[in-house]
């Protein structure tokens, strides 16, 4: 049976207001943006995050007012971007329910939900703030179903008696992996590492898949040691090729060096008015250094330059590109995937392409220069 | 700049990185410095180490300095991708085993974490400042240094500086020697692995056999004791600091054209 789908359709009929989620990819590596871009239009919300090695997947989704419980380890788009922006603000304003793990403990998790393990014993976090601090209390644990009542329970090992951390097992309602290589039936072929993808595609109840290549049943069975996902965990299967833009795909294409410096830059203001907000605030610090030194010149050519970005932005003369100007401009003033690679352009997207025997594009940093 | 004579403090700190690690050493290692410090000890010091990242590649050799630790210029060049659990599985398994290097003094697995805080017996927090649920300032969170500091010996990177260094830290996401000796066995994580030393942009920071607790154990080229206990929050004993050496010109110039041409992490000082 074919479970061949649009974009659309898979994530129409597969992600819903309230599911616990997990993305596969690490970081800046085969994460699947063009199935978030399309959470994003649709407007699905509310969900119960196990991140894993987060990036701007769910920093996107975390600044669009999504993510009703963050249970994360690291999110960064690492090299660019060392702490998530929007994430990194929702926290510090407490705008996001947030619960911190290792990112041993999450990845054991799901592994072990794949497993099918009632829960898992594990010797980290001892000693740590992840067993001292509860990011989620037990009080509002109680309030939300998909979420267990406990963070952890410390638990002796019943044959040796050593301490040891029990932790929960999550229940899986979505996960989304982007793959090198799919057939309709829904095998999935991963090239380089795997990271955590063939975890929850074997423990979620409904697995999208997003594909580079889409090849038939019969081709991807001519070399099943590099297939990795049984087509029956799957449930959708979008053709969908540079669907990890602007993350890397291992011997397809490299991350986008400018995008990730553009959403570095656009991510520090969610808005206009929080823009406004912190360029005021860069200007009386800025003004606060001088008093400390007056006639220092350095101070006061950067004074004179904050007051003026300051003034700039509150006029409307200069507003500095924002978080919800990047999310118009690449997702929501597009319909789909395929416009926003017409956007992006095909010069733009032949740069990222991996050199051959690589694994990545050679002298990526040098082109861009 | 091509006076490779003159150095940054960043770059004095990668090579002291680079000089912690011995042939046949397995290195976990992260970007940023000190992946900057395993390419020069691959390349060096000692090319028969191993380096390995927590995304699960294992043996790396990357031609070009990679952003992240699960990077595809980590995956090119590499021995095995396992996903990351295997390598959760291979740090635990290296304690369990008490895995030694060939002359059996000390473990073969050794690690470099980093962190934004940290206090006199080599706590680390990477997690937030302030009050954790309101916080001043939030950071990623533990991604693999929680698990890497509990199974094995760690050697951690930090810029000198009084707000980092201090008694009390507001959050412990990698755990050192706790309260100081017997500690992580009071605690229920494995004692003998911990924290073996600091490197600054000042110099080596070591833990006292006896107590756990930081001194000074080396200073680098032009740093005095005085500069080390004005930029530490904490009373740190600077008797035994031994002066460090000052890096050969190669090596400097090895980093600036060979292993960071692009000054991913290392900016070259201008003229």
């Amino acid at each position: 049976m074919s479970k061949v789908m649009s974009l659309h359709d898979a994530v129409a009929k597969y992600v819903h207001d309230g599911d616990s989620i997990s993305f596969g990819g690490f970081t800046t590596n085969r994460k699947p943006y063009a199935a978030v871009h399309e959470i994003l239009r649709q407007g699905q919300k509310d969900f119960i995050v196990y991140a894993g090695p987060a990036g701007g997947d769910w920093d996107m989704l975390i600044g669009e007012g999504r993510v009703k419980a963050y249970i994360n380890c690291y999110t960064a788009n690492s090299g660019y971007t060392n702490v998530s922006r929007r994430f990194r603000a929702a926290i510090e304003k407490n705008e996001v329910l947030f619960e911190d793990y290792s990112q041993d403990a999450i990845m054991f998790m799901l592994h072990a939900s794949s497993l099918g393990l009632p829960f898992l014993p594990v010797r980290f976090m001892i000693g740590s703030g992840m067993v001292d601090e509860w990011g989620i209390s037990k009080e509002v644990r109680q309030t939300i179903d998909k979420l267990p009542n406990d963070k952890y329970v410390y638990l002796d090992n019943p044959f040796t008696g050593e301490k040891t951390v029990a932790l929960p097992v999550p229940k899986l309602d979505t996960a989304i992996i982007h793959v090198q290589m799919a057939s309709p039936d829904g095998t999935c072929r991963i090239l380089g590492d795997e990271f955590h993808d063939v975890d929850i595609a074997i423990a979620a109840k409904n697995v999208i898949v997003t594909c580079e290549e889409l090849v038939t049943n019969e081709y991807i069975r001519r070399d099943p040691t590099q297939n990795k996902i049984f087509g029956e965990c799957v449930n959708a299967v979008v053709h969908c090729p540079k669907g990890a833009h602007p993350s890397q795909v291992y011997g397809y294409y490299d991350y986008d060096p400018a995008y990730f410096k553009e959403y570095d830059a656009a991510s520090k203001y969610q808005d206009g008015p929080d823009a406004v907000a912190q360029l005021k605030k860069a200007a009386a610090k800025a003004q606060k250094a001088l008093d400390k030194k007056p006639g220092d010149e350095k101070l006061a050519a950067a004074l004179e330059k904050a007051n003026q970005a300051a003034a700039d932005a509150e006029s409307g003369a200069k507003v500095p590109e924002t978080f919800k100007d990047f999310c118009e401009k690449y997702v929501y003033s597009v319909k789909s995937h395929e416009e926003y690679l017409d956007k992006l352009g095909a010069t733009r997207l032949l740069k990222l392409l991996d050199t051959s025997g690589f694994g990545y594009a050679a002298q990526l940093d040098a082109i861009e220069r | 700049m091509s006076d490779y004579t003159k150095y940054t403090n960043k770059e004095m700190q990668a090579v002291a990185i680079a000089q912690q690690i011995k042939d046949g050493q397995i290195v976990i290692v992260g970007t940023g410095l000190p992946l900057i410090g395993a390419s020069l000890a691959k390349r060096v010091f000692a090319p028969g180490c191993h380096p390995i990242v927590e995304s699960g590649l294992m043996d790396c050799s990357p031609i070009e300095v990679p952003r992240s630790v699960g990077d595809d210029r980590f995956m090119a060049h590499c021995a095995v991708q396992w996903p990351n659990i295997r390598f959760i599985g291979f740090e635990a398994n290296e304690w369990l085993n008490d895995n030694l290097n060939e002359e059996g003094t000390e473990p073969r697995l050794i690690a470099f974490i980093g962190g934004a805080q940290i206090d006199p017996y080599g706590n680390v927090n990477s997690t937030s400042i302030g009050d954790y649920h309101h916080p001043i300032t939030r950071f990623t969170g533990s991604g693999g240094a929680n698990a890497i500091a509990t199974f094995a010996n760690t050697v951690i990177m930090m810029q000198h500086e009084k707000r980092r260094f201090i008694d009390k830290i507001d959050y412990v996401t990698s755990p050192g020697w706790m309260d100081g000796a017997g500690g992580r066995e009071r605690a229920g994580l494995p004692g003998n692995r911990g924290p073996q030393m600091v490197v600054t942009d000042l110099g080596i920071m070591k833990f006292d056999e006896q107590t756990k607790r930081m001194y000074c154990a080396y200073m680098f080229p032009g740093v005095t004791p005085e500069k080390v206990q004005e930029n530490t929050g904490f009373e740190i004993d600077c008797s035994r600091a031994e002066s460090y050496p000052a890096p050969d010109p190669e090596i400097i110039r090895m980093i600036r054209e060979e292993i960071d041409p692009g000054q991913a992490f290392i900016k070259v000082p201008k003229d």
